[in-house]
């Protein structure tokens, strides 16, 4: 039997009286993409970043690999198994694309530097910006940016990969190739844990969906009965709105 | 006016500019090493190190420079016992001064870089202070270079006040040099051309670096 890698037992998170995550219990299983989605101030960008504790929880904890985040003392070597990206790329604007993604490998793992451009020369490609490894992130595109984040969060192997809303900040036509990027990722067998917008992908590329609102989680389903099918009032109008969008 | 004085006095006018240089110099990088640390305190998450760090901000920002020298040069050697070269002595008092107006400086260095990137270098798996140093602080000190040189001109413009306790900083060699030739006039507009060359090429190049 397999054991799921990231499980969640009764979080909840407050920012003063707001009641970010109210208990919730959930786990991901190794191998699967799921695609959290919900309403803005539903908690799932907060439930994503308790998963590698950028966020200190009130109450319960998170189990990642059969370790405690809540007890971990080395929680800096368990992050460098999760790989993360953001909302707003994030890259370090001082340092090259090579240099962003070779940092964390050099001053995390000790890897040498030849070392690690030889891999981030390897993930480059794989992004699709091999090119603008020399480059500065401003002088990049948002999607291009993204790339390379992406590319920075996949440098240490991380055994799972976490999508904070990451096409939201794109325009619109740079969302496909970073998309794209992604659903290669989640066919690879990679672990991702994906809040975003974009039901296409959800419906696509995630094995799973989880519908969360007010801090809880509503509803659990694989991606097509999620769409065809939800079974809750809340998801089901979430649902409407969303694709009415379009 | 006869500025033949100057000349005939240059290499002793020199050797206090020289002094004023290196006092600048050494108070500039020691207290700007302190002042980071310093300012990370100021907005560490720790009630322990936040408080300590801006009660020391806090406290000698509110006294004047000339204070703090009194207090190293009269009060220092009665509680220790020891007696240290003015030299060092000026230049203690001037680093613990100085920490504090870098360290404010600093501090909001690193709050316009924005917690995001420490998340995000936190996320990689780097430590805090990994962060710190490799992402947060050379970004900070990019976006406070312009804030940087205008201090250091201030610390330049400070090293006069070694003058007190006997330090022969160049302030002090022009009045000795006034005082033996009894020609102030052109000795103390000499010292005046200097100081403002000096500290009006390093306001220009604060411009200079706000502007980039």
């Amino acid at each position: 039997m397999t054991l799921p890698l990231v499980q969640i037992n009764n979080l909840s998170l407050r920012y003063g009286d707001f009641v970010a995550l109210d208990d919730v219990s959930i786990d991901f299983m190794p191998g699967t993409c799921v695609v959290i989605c919900g309403p803005s101030g539903s908690g799932k960008s907060s439930l994503l970043r308790c998963v590698n504790r950028l966020e200190n929880f009130d109450k319960g904890d998170v189990i990642f690999d059969g370790q405690s985040l809540k007890a971990a003392q080395n929680i800096s070597k368990i992050r460098s198994n999760i790989g993360m990206v953001f909302q707003h790329f994030e890259l370090y604007p001082h340092l090259s694309v090579m240099n962003n993604i070779t940092l964390a490998p050099r001053y995390v793992n000790g890897v040498n530097r030849d070392e690690a451009e030889a891999k981030a020369h390897k993930l480059l490609e794989r992004v699709g910006i091999l090119d603008q490894a020399k480059k500065y992130p401003n002088e990049l595109s948002g999607g291009q940016q993204q790339r390379a984040a992406i590319a920075r969060a996949l440098a240490l192997e991380p055994k799972l990969m976490l999508f904070d809303e990451p096409t939201s900040a794109l325009d619109p036509e740079m969302i496909s190739e970073v998309l794209q990027v992604m659903r290669d990722l989640a066919r690879n067998g990679m672990t991702m844990l994906v809040v975003t917008h974009e039901m296409g992908f959800a419906r696509d590329v995630a094995d799973e969906v989880v519908f969360m609102d007010k801090g809880k989680v509503i509803e659990r389903n694989e991606s097509g009965g999620f769409f065809d099918n939800p079974q809750s009032d809340r998801a089901k109008e979430f649902i409407d709105r969303v694709l009415q969008k379009i | 006016m006869d500025f033949s004085v100057i000349n005939d006095n240059i290499e002793f006018l020199m050797l206090g500019l020289m002094r004023s240089f290196q006092l600048a110099f050494f108070t500039i990088i020691l207290s700007l090493i302190i002042a980071c640390f310093i300012a990370i305190g100021r907005v560490s998450s720790r009630r322990s190190i936040r408080y300590p760090s801006a009660i020391f901000v806090n406290l000698l920002r509110s006294n004047p420079l000339i204070l703090i020298v009194f207090w190293f040069f009269f009060l220092v050697p009665l509680i220790t016992g020891k007696t240290l070269p003015e030299f060092h002595t000026v230049l203690i008092a001037f680093v613990v001064f100085f920490a504090a107006y870098f360290a404010e400086i600093v501090r909001s260095g690193i709050q316009s870089v924005g917690s995001s990137q420490v998340k995000a270098a936190l996320s990689t798996g780097l430590t805090y202070s990994q962060s710190m140093r490799l992402i947060v602080l050379p970004q900070a000190l990019r976006n406070m270079l312009p804030a940087l040189v205008t201090e250091c001109v201030i610390v330049f413009q400070g090293t006069t006040i070694a003058y007190v306790i006997g330090m022969r900083e160049f302030l002090h060699s022009t009045s000795l040099v006034a005082e033996r030739t009894v020609r102030p006039v052109e000795l103390y507009l000499f010292a005046a051309f200097v100081y403002l060359v000096i500290c009006f090429a390093g306001t220009r190049l604060a411009l200079f670096l706000e502007k980039k």
